[in-house]
């Protein structure tokens, strides 16, 4: 993996914002970009243009949100891993393209269409990454190469492994992928020497997850996990964004389709959120064309009638997380909140109730599990020798068996790295391959689980049905990812394994996704190089139109119409041309020339022979 | 079998210390794969007994996750990280069977020749009479909501299954120089306990259990 002295970092890859860490001896830091040591959040938002050149990240992104709907890309974690048939129903709420890619014919990754660009959303996470990097790359003076990245605990195979190649595609080995709320618990727990067990409830803006850790010498062992991959924040806010829809329709007899709107109304319901977690109550108004403009007060008790059936999906976690840990509330020693919904007094309230303890919450909920994402990049970099943490996979793994059920190898809960082996044979004589659909979930049948992929074990001699033994093994890593190996029994001959993932992107597509990144990154660049070019260019060519104009009785009739003409051939010129460097050093050329007219000018203002200007701008062209 | 004979790397083959664990070495950090002839019981440097010591099973358990686990060879080649995953693989499966009363129960009869659950099936001759009338009665139970005659049954068949595990923890140790006859028959009581635990899951009226799912 490379030499020990690699720095690696930490990065909480969130649905809503992004943050980056690193742990020294003195424990965890988070990284600040360059507005102060305050600015360590970056929303996890990419803003496009028409064409999908990538424009802006973070900040900037977020709020062309509302004037951009459909080139503002946020949310892409809902999509990591994913089908377009898993997430067609709530690809309809999103304001942005969500298409079916399919390129093998039997594979359906979820893209995201910009402009002209289809991007699925590894390469999308991506550029967030690599914005991450960036900044660290500041902060250390050095390239980065390394990263450990949080995932929901709840996220399966398909979802860690799309982490994983953003990971690559953004130029950054993900060493480890750590579960969210097991690395808020390392970020908590190393500051507390005694034994304790410990609850983390990490409601975020898309995904919830409950873990349940005994902390014991220094080793952090998670007990029990559960939760939901679609239950979050974001749907407090779905909630209101209904209700005011709804209402607009019944009094004003309008269908809200407007992607501005929608974005506007999403925008106004986080707010609402945030204001209730201080007020008792929140108004709203939003202009809906034709003079009309729909008013709305919500109370705190409207809002908490809402979000309650989802607070109760989570609790009801919280029961099943408890009884697979064989504990009981008054067992749990501490409970921490991690997740920026977790700033709801509502959820806090429903929370302590049912622990019967007052969540911990010393820790910033949104800082928290960046910082143990750090720790853990510390402990892999041998900076942190005392804390090891022993994680558990969130899903069970099977196999279709005949008929159509799972047939479970590894139950959920278990400890990992695992693995479990199973034999095969064939059934039809001369048979000398066989497919294996591999399953993650809980349901009796195949057909309610979620595929990893198909496996098709290869190069089997041809004997007779039944006759070839082979061994299978399946390895689920301390990353949660699986690996799986075969082994003919009689040879002892390795059998070829080909898989072809359901939701996921071959190991070629990842390495060709790489080099694009790093051409789009350059072509990107170029483009928005060629726009400054143009506007410098523009801002120039107005500013010699202006002094032609208004110093004309300086120049001859033959100077103003060589000008002008010189002019409207440039602005063709830019026009038509891709390469900024040419047009760059036109504009010079054309500067130049302008020189002694501009002296004569200037000269002729100085002299009072001419109404002063009314403060002409010599200042540098704005750079987007 | 507790004598046999163990072909461990008795020293570390890089440092020359003597080795405590036949998977690792205390000093050096060397990992060794796990020798063909190594129990669960040699993985966590345990005494081979039915009757272990839990908490000290935990610890032997933790101490050695804390020498083999990849976290420790974040920076070492390829290799050292699969070899130190498959081990901690193997390693987290041995203390999950050896923790848990009726699998560590299970692996003894397996490590000392006995027959597994799907060589010998039976259940003790009269367990499945009374099951089938416990079962019975249970559903009258449920069907007339008598929460009081659900809880007398649970509580039942749990006592019966403690009494069963007791006589499997009795039986357990003498294993190794046990009869066929005698590993049959403890197999056939590791069945029941199966039977017992179907029945408790049944009982469970627990509204959670059925929307366990994802």
């Amino acid at each position: 993996m490379g030499e020990k002295n690699d720095i690696i970092i930490g990065i909480d890859l969130g649905t809503t914002n992004s943050l980056v860490a690193f742990a020294d001896e003195a424990g965890p830091h988070l990284i600040a970009g360059e507005n102060g040591p305050d600015d360590v959040i970056v929303p996890s938002v990419l803003g496009f243009d028409e064409a999908g050149v990538l424009k802006t990240i973070g900040v900037e992104a977020r709020e062309h949100a509302v004037e951009q709907p459909t080139t503002t890309i946020h949310s892409v974690k809902r999509l990591m891993g994913r089908g377009f048939a898993d997430v067609a129903q709530e690809a309809a709420a999103l304001p942005y393209r969500v298409e079916r890619r399919d390129e093998s014919g039997e594979r359906d990754i979820a893209s995201i269409i910009v402009g002209e660009r289809s991007f699925t959303p590894p390469e999308l996470s991506a550029l967030i990454l690599r914005d991450l990097k960036q900044r660290a790359e500041t902060h250390f003076g050095r390239s980065i190469t390394k990263t450990v990245i949080t995932v929901p605990a709840q996220f399966d195979d398909a979802q860690r492994q799309a982490t994983r190649d953003a990971g690559q595609i953004a130029g950054l080995e993900v060493v480890r992928i750590v579960n969210e709320p097991t690395a808020a618990a390392l970020a908590y727990g190393l500051d507390r020497k005694e034994d304790a067990t410990i609850a983390v409830y990490d409601l975020g803006g898309g995904t919830f997850d409950i873990s349940i850790l005994r902390l014991e010498d220094g080793v952090f062992e998670v007990l029990a996990t559960n939760g939901d991959t679609h239950l979050g924040g974001d749907d407090f806010d779905n909630a209101l964004i209904s209700l005011f829809a709804s209402e607009i329709r019944d009094q004003f007899g309008i269908e809200i389709t407007s992607p501005t709107i929608k974005q506007q109304l999403r925008t106004l319901s986080e707010n609402i959120k945030k204001r209730l977690s201080d007020d008792d109550e929140a108004q709203i108004q939003i202009a809906i064309g034709n003079d009309k403009v729909y008013e709305k007060t919500i109370t705190r008790d409207d809002f908490e009638k809402m979000i309650d059936p989802f607070v109760a999906r989570t609790l009801d976690a919280c029961s099943r997380a408890m009884k697979t840990a064989g504990l009981t509330q008054s067992e749990i020693n501490q409970v921490v909140l991690v997740g920026g919904s977790t700033r709801v007094p509502y959820v806090r309230r429903r929370v302590g109730e049912v622990f019967d303890t007052k969540p911990y919450t010393a820790l910033n909920p949104e800082h928290v599990v960046a910082m143990g994402a750090g720790v853990q990049a510390a402990i892999l970099s041998g900076i942190e020798r005392d804390v090891l943490l022993l994680d558990v996979t969130p899903l069970s793994l099977g196999i279709e068996t005949l008929g159509g059920a799972m047939g479970k190898l590894i139950p959920a809960n278990v400890k990992i790295p695992c693995q479990a082996s199973e034999t095969f044979t064939t059934f039809k004589d001369g048979q000398t391959n066989i497919k294996i659909n591999v399953l993650q979930g809980e349901r009796e049948l195949a057909d309610d689980c979620r595929s990893l992929g198909v496996f098709e074990l290869g190069g089997i001699p041809p004997m007779p049905a039944g006759l070839p033994k082979i061994d299978v093994t399946f390895l689920i890593d301390q990353n949660g990812i699986l690996s799986v190996s075969a082994k003919e029994q009689r040879s002892g001959k390795a059998a070829s394994i080909q898989i072809i993932p359901s939701h996921g992107l071959t190991r070629d597509e990842v390495k060709r996704m790489e080099q694009e990144a790093i051409t789009h990154a350059r072509e990107d660049m170029a483009a928005h190089h060629l726009i400054d070019v143009r506007t410098t260019l523009e801002f120039d060519l107005n500013k010699v139109e202006g002094m032609l104009d208004r110093y004309e009785t300086q120049f001859t009739v033959n100077e103003t119409t060589d000008f002008s003409k010189r002019i409207s051939e440039l602005r063709s010129f830019a026009r038509s041309c891709d390469d900024a460097t040419t047009i760059n050093e036109r504009r010079e050329a054309f500067n130049q020339s302008t020189l002694p007219l501009a002296e004569r000018a200037m000269t002729a203002a100085l002299s009072g022979s001419i109404a002063s200007t009314d403060g002409d701008d010599d200042r540098a062209p704005e750079k987007h | 079998m507790s004598e046999r004979a163990i072909s461990l790397p008795v020293k570390c083959l890089s440092c020359h210390e003597e080795l405590s664990t036949p998977i690792v070495c205390d000093g050096c950090h060397t990992l060794y794969p796990v020798p063909q002839s190594a129990d669960f019981f040699d993985l966590l440097s345990i005494g081979r007994t039915f009757h272990l010591d839990e908490g000290l099973l935990a610890r032997a358990y933790r101490s050695i996750a804390r020498q083999i686990h990849p976290d420790r060879f974040g920076g070492d080649s390829i290799e050292a990280g699969n070899l130190s995953t498959r081990l901690s693989a193997q390693v987290n499966q041995a203390f999950a069977t050896l923790r848990d009363p009726v699998k560590r129960a299970a692996y003894i009869l397996e490590i000392a020749g006995g027959p597994s659950a799907a060589e010998v099936r039976e259940v003790p001759g009269a367990l499945l009479g009374e099951v089938m009338m416990l079962r019975e009665e249970i559903e009258q139970a449920q069907a007339k909501g008598d929460d009081a005659a659900i809880a007398r049954h649970r509580g039942a068949i749990a006592k019966r299954r403690d009494e069963t595990l007791e006589e499997i923890a009795g039986r357990a140790d003498g294993l190794w120089e046990a009869s066929d006859e005698d590993k049959k028959g403890f197999r056939v009581l590791l069945n029941s306990i199966k039977y017992f635990d179907n029945l408790l899951t049944e009982l469970a009226v627990n509204p959670l259990a059925a929307n366990q799912d994802h």
